[in-house]
């Protein structure tokens, strides 16, 4: 029961600090449906750069995550500027200018990672065999019994994304720039009427955006699957929007949702062992959180508010 | 030499296909209440926004307490102290009144020495202390969306105070607000003069002017007609300068000739989506040459009359007759083939495609039929000429003409070609719905001719309006509606205004 929570917990972090990307660029009016192709394409850039770091520093180098977690940051903020530039500066459909984003990214990142590896170790490959990085528990609170399972064999990236999601939050709630952010989302006039900057606003919740993506995805790719490739990362980028959805656009609510999802992602699996069910049955227990979504979604999906000027382009002329 | 605080000198604008601003200079004093009285497109708003610096003159200067200025953004002209409160409100609705006050200028306090924050509770009290000041009691922590419209534009005046503006500008404030909430703004507005602001109000109300402005300036079609001293201007003189016209307030109404029945409602009840009954049991008849007119406070179910008769509403039972058939079940285009036509409430919603051009607008009454398409075919030579004929006809201005896109028309020319391609039927009964809400003086003299020679034709009429004046000067018979009934039903010549507004309040022996 622990590995349910410990599972969970490490499968919920990367969701939700993609779901706040996500909420990121939708609360300042950007519809974002190209999470996955920043996550994936952040994680791509992360994953060769701990390839390339792997091979300097040795195979069990602790450093390789931060640093490739730094890039794969980079990696996806830059990425994200193609969607902020379709959408934004271009006033594209933004639904269109996401799934595009998306389909781009798996091509991109198949392409480019066959090709590093034959630059690199000579093989055809499409796929990075990546590390893992070392577990830890903290002592004390870990041995409440089920509960501590939260605490048992973290890793590092947890307390990463942890920090993060405290500072997101902070500079959405309280400041100058958050609240400005949150109501280019609802009416740009508004701000711009009060002589804020709508297209520079939305810039950057999209890059930061494509930023959050990454890290997600490098976690996902370091340490939780070992490898990157193209497949990994099919499905969480809309897992991480259906849990926006549903925790209704807010930080606090979408943690407890990403959580919810991490818990039955990892509660299945545990399932399905703990019936002696064999292992092609696993894949069902998988769809347990999407299930799980579409479920929920029905019953909640009516009270939702989504930003009311999201997936509009800017016009400045227009009254 | 009086002391100029702004100053425009020989300003012109041009947009594609129009003049908006040609050669226009004001000077405007300290302290003041300055007026800028047009009809809709007459390019005051234009004129403002430059001043806001929300467009740029192509040619002429702005001269701000005595310095040339050359604005680039409305940032620019904020900084020289120019407040604006816009026509439509710019206010994020899920944030409180005080977050949409400090919007774009949040002082920011920094935690434990490091940390950028915005502390709102610091800023509600602010706020609070700031709308006690001017007397524009409001709530700092309440949401937008959950206050009245008055208070809203409260809370644009106080962004404007919190920004320190000295100049301020205001678009068609009145538009939104009830009799007693323009009584209310007026003052707030002589209250900001006692207290030494220079206002400049955008209206083509001339009562308004007459109440509050000290001069007023008069725009015609992009130039400057004139600049008045309002206390020795007369309401006349405005009005006909305005117009570019002689302007007749009472609009001549020949002798009433009535001929068959046209319209018979009969025991008709209209029930809306909640399933309540929104009509009850209403029973009227309108004749050939007969304007009949139901008077009533707004939302007393005198839309869905309208809306009954025209077929956008099902009639939960009762008949309605047009000219002896029985039309209950009858689709909308059955009705309109019969002999309807109908001017809608929401123009932008139900009365024209708002991003379709002028000329296909003008045509959506014909198009199906011969001549404007055959065999299916549309044939675009007859939209074109019958949209100029029309244009012609009603006096439609927009910028590119037939081409023009019906969404960057003003209001008022919108309605011109609803009621223009309405009227062109010449059907048996006419619908109006509310058909001059918001318009200028020269529209509305225009469209009351129009309605009046329809009724001279035969036609009979049905208007609906919530404006008790039009509905004394225009019909023959008035029914009063109050809570889905008429209360009271006569010959308009036997009941006074003062009657009327007994009735509309639910009085039922006056």
């Amino acid at each position: 029961m622990t590995k349910v929570f410990t599972d969970g917990l490490s499968f919920a972090m990367p969701l939700l600090i993609m779901a706040i990307g996500a909420i990121y660029s939708e609360k300042s009016g950007v519809t974002n449906l190209a999470i996955e192709g920043f996550q994936g394409f952040g994680a791509f850039i992360g994953s060769l750069i701990a390839i390339i770091l792997m091979g300097t520093m040795g195979q069990s180098s602790q450093a390789v995550l931060y640093i490739a977690m730094a890039f794969a940051a980079v990696g996806g903020g830059i990425y994200a500027c193609l969607h902020a530039l379709l959408c934004i500066r271009f006033k594209a459909n933004q639904v269109i200018s996401g799934v595009v984003v998306n389909i781009l990214a798996v091509a991109l990142t198949s392409f480019c990672t066959s090709l590093a590896n034959t630059k690199i170790n000579g093989t055809m490959s499409n796929k990075f065999i990546l590390g893992v990085s070392t577990r830890f528990t903290i002592p004390v609170i870990s041995r409440i019994p089920w509960v501590g399972g939260l605490f048992k064999n973290m890793y590092p990236f947890e307390i990463i994304i942890i920090v993060l999601v405290i500072f997101f939050w902070y500079l959405m709630y309280k400041t100058k720039f958050g609240m400005r952010l949150r109501a280019c989302g609802e009416n740009p006039q508004a701000v711009d009427a009060a002589g804020g900057d709508v297209e520079k606003t939305r810039w950057a919740a999209v890059i930061i955006s494509g930023a959050l993506s990454g890290i997600g995805g490098i976690c996902f790719a370091y340490s939780l699957l070992a490898n990157f490739s193209p497949s990994i990362y099919m499905g969480y980028g809309y897992l991480a929007i259906a849990a926006m959805i549903f925790g209704n656009w807010g930080i606090g609510t979408t943690a407890i949702v990403c959580m919810i999802f991490g818990l039955a992602k990892s509660g299945g699996y545990q399932l399905c062992i703990f019936m002696g069910l064999p292992s092609s049955y696993s894949d069902l227990f998988l769809m347990l959180p999407y299930v799980l979504t579409m479920i929920l979604l029905i019953f909640f999906s009516k009270k939702n508010h989504p930003p009311k000027a999201a997936g509009e382009a800017w016009d400045k002329g227009k009254r | 030499m009086d002391e100029y605080v702004v100053e425009m000198r020989h300003i012109t604008k041009r947009f594609p296909g129009i003049v908006a601003n040609d050669d226009v200079s004001i000077s405007i004093r300290k302290g003041e209440v300055y007026a800028l009285l047009g009809e809709n497109g007459a390019g005051k708003s234009t004129l403002m926004s430059m001043l806001f610096g929300m467009y740029e003159p192509d040619k002429g200067e702005i001269i701000v307490n005595g310095k040339p200025v050359v604005f680039h953004s409305s940032n620019d002209a904020a900084a020289c102290n120019i407040g604006m409160v816009h026509q439509h409100f710019k206010l994020v609705d899920n944030y409180t009144i005080a977050e949409n006050i400090v919007l774009g200028m949040e002082p920011v306090k920094k935690k434990f020495g490091f940390l950028p924050w915005v502390d709102m509770r610091e800023v509600n009290k602010e706020i609070q202390e700031l709308s006690q000041k001017y007397h524009l009691e409001v709530n700092p922590t309440d949401k937008i969306e959950d206050v009245p419209v008055s208070v809203r534009q409260r809370v644009e005046i106080l962004k404007m105070l919190y920004r320190k503006a000295e100049i301020m500008i205001f678009d068609e404030p009145t538009a939104v607000l009830t009799p007693q909430e323009i009584e209310y703004l007026l003052e707030i507005i002589d209250g900001l003069r006692k207290d030494g602001k220079t206002v400049i109000l955008i209206t083509h109300k001339i009562e308004e002017i007459k109440k509050i402005a000290d001069r007023c300036a008069i725009l015609l079609r992009g130039k400057l007609v004139d600049i008045l001293d309002v206390k020795t201007a007369s309401v006349q003189e405005m009005a006909n300068m305005m117009v570019g016209r002689e302007v007749d307030f009472n609009p001549y109404k020949s002798p009433a000739n009535f001929g068959k029945t046209i319209l018979e409602v009969d025991h008709l009840t209209v029930k809306n989506e909640n399933n309540f009954e929104v009509v009850k049991d209403v029973s009227f008849s309108i004749r050939e040459g007969e304007i009949f007119a139901i008077a009533g406070v707004s939302g007393n179910g005198q839309t869905e009359i309208a809306d009954a008769v025209a077929g956008m509403m099902k009639a939960a039972s009762g008949t309605i007759t047009l000219d002896g058939k029985d039309v209950t079940g009858a689709s909308i285009r059955e009705r309109a083939e019969a002999g309807i036509s109908y001017i809608p409430e929401d123009r932008q919603g139900t009365g024209v495609v708002m991003d379709f051009t002028l000329q296909d607008n003008l045509a959506l009454r014909e198009y199906h039929k011969e001549p404007f398409s055959k065999k299916g075919i549309l044939s675009f030579d007859k939209f074109r000429s019958y949209a100029d004929e029309l244009i012609e006809k009603y006096d439609i201005r927009s910028g590119q003409g037939r081409e023009t896109i019906v969404r960057s028309m003003s209001g008022g020319n919108q309605q011109k070609a609803i009621v223009g391609r309405e009227i062109e039927e010449h059907t048996p009964l006419i619908i109006f719905v509310q058909p001059t809400r918001g318009l200028d003086i020269g529209a509305i003299e225009m469209i009351h001719k129009q309605i009046l020679k329809e009724r001279d034709r035969g036609a009979a009429i049905l208007l609906i309006s919530l404006e008790l004046d039009e509905i004394m000067d225009l019909a023959d018979t008035i029914g009063v509606i109050y809570n889905g009934q008429l209360l009271q039903t006569a010959p308009a010549d036997t009941m006074t205004s003062h009657d009327v507004g007994r009735y509309m309040m639910g009085v039922k022996d006056a």
